[in-house]
């Protein structure tokens, strides 16, 4: 008897507990909003002025910053890293388990998701709690500026997010015409000035890039050619036979600690006979934000130094 | 020998005979030496707590090992050798945990092994999965795949650790044959013929830890093989473990080189984990042996 009194005040509790939040939204003031569409192509109604912000990607918190915006921050997670300032702001846990209590406890006008942070199981959670969320799904070095340029636009910094996005342009431009017009698609033609190169992401067990991940575009606008583009899936573990075989004149080392040298199955190809091995900060590498035309300018020149003088 | 890449049988180029020696056939060899280690390991299991279900997956010992070599992988990743002696070490007291707790002073039964094997099991798992949780993102992802079971890494270290630890684990396991044999009418009656108990005791649960800690160092948990392999040469070669130790050993090692060529080959240049291929494999046959018998 006792028992099942307290199993009922329990669920009282609990029923308690979960009504009471929905009555709140009703209550406060409807603010004005716009609708944006997201990469998704859902359409997100946004307060048209926003005063908190929290971003579920590390890449999307160096955005809001780039754009102008990062004091408005008020939740980021304990990946966000860069700038320096990110550190300091409230963290709302990691990229793949964010706590949805710390976050509706911010009350932000607007949450930032990455689809690499695969939230959007949870949108609904936070969409029930009348906070808006904006998927950014960038694949391209082209979709990380019109990131920007959408960011800035929700965030009412328009002018410097075209300004930051202009610069990036600017400076992908100048890769661009340094390499001298080298295709930046297709199948390696004979000597067409493209270096044939691998992307280690992990050195054991052996991870690299495939055909769904960025970097394989990064990669080719730097003048190189990913052996392991036509690979399906991002980041695909790839067999040690294959990799031998693939002989790569260039190596690049996405850095971390067990990441710092090139796997044994490359001893003697051409890419660590001739020394041709880069490491490039794993955070710049791996995240399509404004930094990823600094990993394209470093693996431009690192295959490139003659064009670059 | 099947692989991502096609070699010719004559005439290898030097590039294709490095892949031959060098990265596919230490990569067989040590699927052999798992195969016949992980294979022992359950038959002689199997035999001593006179229970069907003993195998190193379901009574904790492949997790001890998994938490030994996490351990060792987290504060001693620079000495190579740590993995195998932590791996070894979780192994045995993993094996030492389950039995004390199902030895109740009127023996030991069926269900108190079972389920000990699952507290330690899931009490084990769930100290591995607070760890990773704890270790850094690049750390992780090498560790999750290898928990899965992972034949990728064979370095001419390791596979000569695992080919001497099979060796060993056999002799060993199969030395206590006979008195195994006396041990599955019951260990009083096996006492009566004069069986030191204890003795066999020590040395199959040494055997088995030895078997399933170099195994699991090497090539993380690769699950089914020590329960699958020895039930089928028993119903081939009867329940003789003189036959039955040695066989296993040697099915257990083309067992796990068929599921790793599999793995190898099926979605090359990528490739998938062997762990998943025998419990894919595994799972369904033994569900077909529960219902024949």
């Amino acid at each position: 008897m006792k028992l099942k009194f307290g199993i009922i005040v329990l669920c009282l509790f609990l029923v308690g507990c979960s009504n009471s939040k929905p009555t709140i939204s009703p209550l406060t003031v409807t603010p004005e909003k716009r609708a944006f569409t997201d990469d998704l192509g859902r359409t997100v109604s946004v307060p048209t002025e926003i005063k908190r912000i929290v971003s579920l990607a590390p890449s999307a918190t160096e955005m809001v910053y780039a754009v102008g915006a990062g004091d408005r921050l008020v939740g980021v997670t304990t990946f966000c890293n860069y700038p320096e300032q990110a550190l300091e702001v409230a963290k709302v846990g990691d990229t793949m388990t964010p706590n949805m209590e710390t976050i509706v406890a911010l009350k932000p006008d607007v949450v930032l998701v990455s689809t690499a942070s695969q939230i959007e199981n949870f949108t609904k959670t936070l969409e029930q709690n009348g906070i808006a969320v904006y998927v950014m799904n960038p694949t391209h070095t082209a979709d990380v500026l019109k990131s920007i340029k959408s960011i800035g636009d929700i965030l009412g910094t328009v002018a410097s997010a075209n300004r930051v996005a202009d610069e990036l342009e600017r400076r992908q431009a100048a890769i661009r015409s340094a390499l001298g017009g080298m295709p930046e698609s297709g199948p390696m033609q004979f000597d067409d000035g493209r270096i044939r190169l691998f992307v280690q992401i992990s050195r054991e067990p052996l991870f690299t890039i495939g055909k769904g991940s960025f970097l394989s575009q990064v990669v080719a606008a730097a003048g190189g050619i990913s052996v392991t583009a036509d690979v399906p899936t991002a980041y695909p573990k790839i067999s040690k036979e294959t990799a031998l075989s693939l002989r790569p004149n260039a190596i690049i080392l996405s850095d971390s600690e067990d990441n710092r040298e090139p796997n044994e199955v490359f001893a003697n190809s051409p890419a660590v006979k001739n020394g041709r091995v880069l490491r490039v900060n794993a955070d710049i590498l791996s995240r399509p934000g404004p930094r990823l035309i600094d990993a394209m300018e470093q693996i431009a020149r690192f295959l490139h130094p003659d064009k670059f003088r | 020998m099947l692989g991502a890449e096609r070699l010719p049988l004559l005439s290898l180029s030097p590039e294709q005979a490095s892949i031959l020696y060098d990265i596919r056939l230490p990569r067989v060899f040590l699927a052999a030496c798992v195969g016949a280690s992980l294979a022992v390991a359950g038959a002689g299991l199997q035999s001593l707590l006179r229970n069907p279900l003993a195998e190193p997956y379901l009574l904790g010992v492949s997790n001890g090992a998994a938490l030994g070599t996490l351990l060792a992988f987290w504060m001693f990743s620079m000495f190579e050798f740590a993995r195998p002696i932590m791996a070894f070490a979780g192994a045995g007291l993993a094996t030492i945990a389950v039995y004390r707790m199902a030895k109740s002073r009127a023996g030991m039964n069926v269900e108190r092994l079972v389920l000990s094997g699952v507290i330690v099991t899931t009490f084990l798992s769930s100290v591995i999965v607070m760890l990773t949780t704890l270790l850094d993102a690049a750390k992780l992802r090498s560790f999750t795949f290898w928990l899965l079971g992972d034949l990728s890494q064979a370095t001419s270290g390791g596979v000569y650790l695992s080919f001497g630890a099979a060796i060993v684990a056999t002799v060993l396991i199969a030395s206590q044959a006979r008195a195994l044999n006396l041990m599955m009418i019951g260990e009083r009656d096996a006492a009566d013929f004069g069986v030191e108990v204890s003795r066999v005791r020590f040395i199959v649960f040494g055997g088995a830890s030895l078997a399933v800690g170099a195994s699991v160092a090497a090539s993380g948990s690769v699950g089914y093989v020590g329960l699958i392999v020895p039930h089928v040469i028993r119903m081939i070669v009867g329940s003789d473990n003189r036959l039955v130790v040695p066989f296993s050993a040697i099915a257990g090692a083309i067992f796990v080189v068929l599921a790793d060529t599999i793995a190898r080959t099926t979605i090359a240049p990528r490739e998938l984990p062997v762990g998943a291929i025998t419990a894919l494999i595994g799972a369904p046959l033994f569900i077909w042996l529960l219902r024949k018998n």
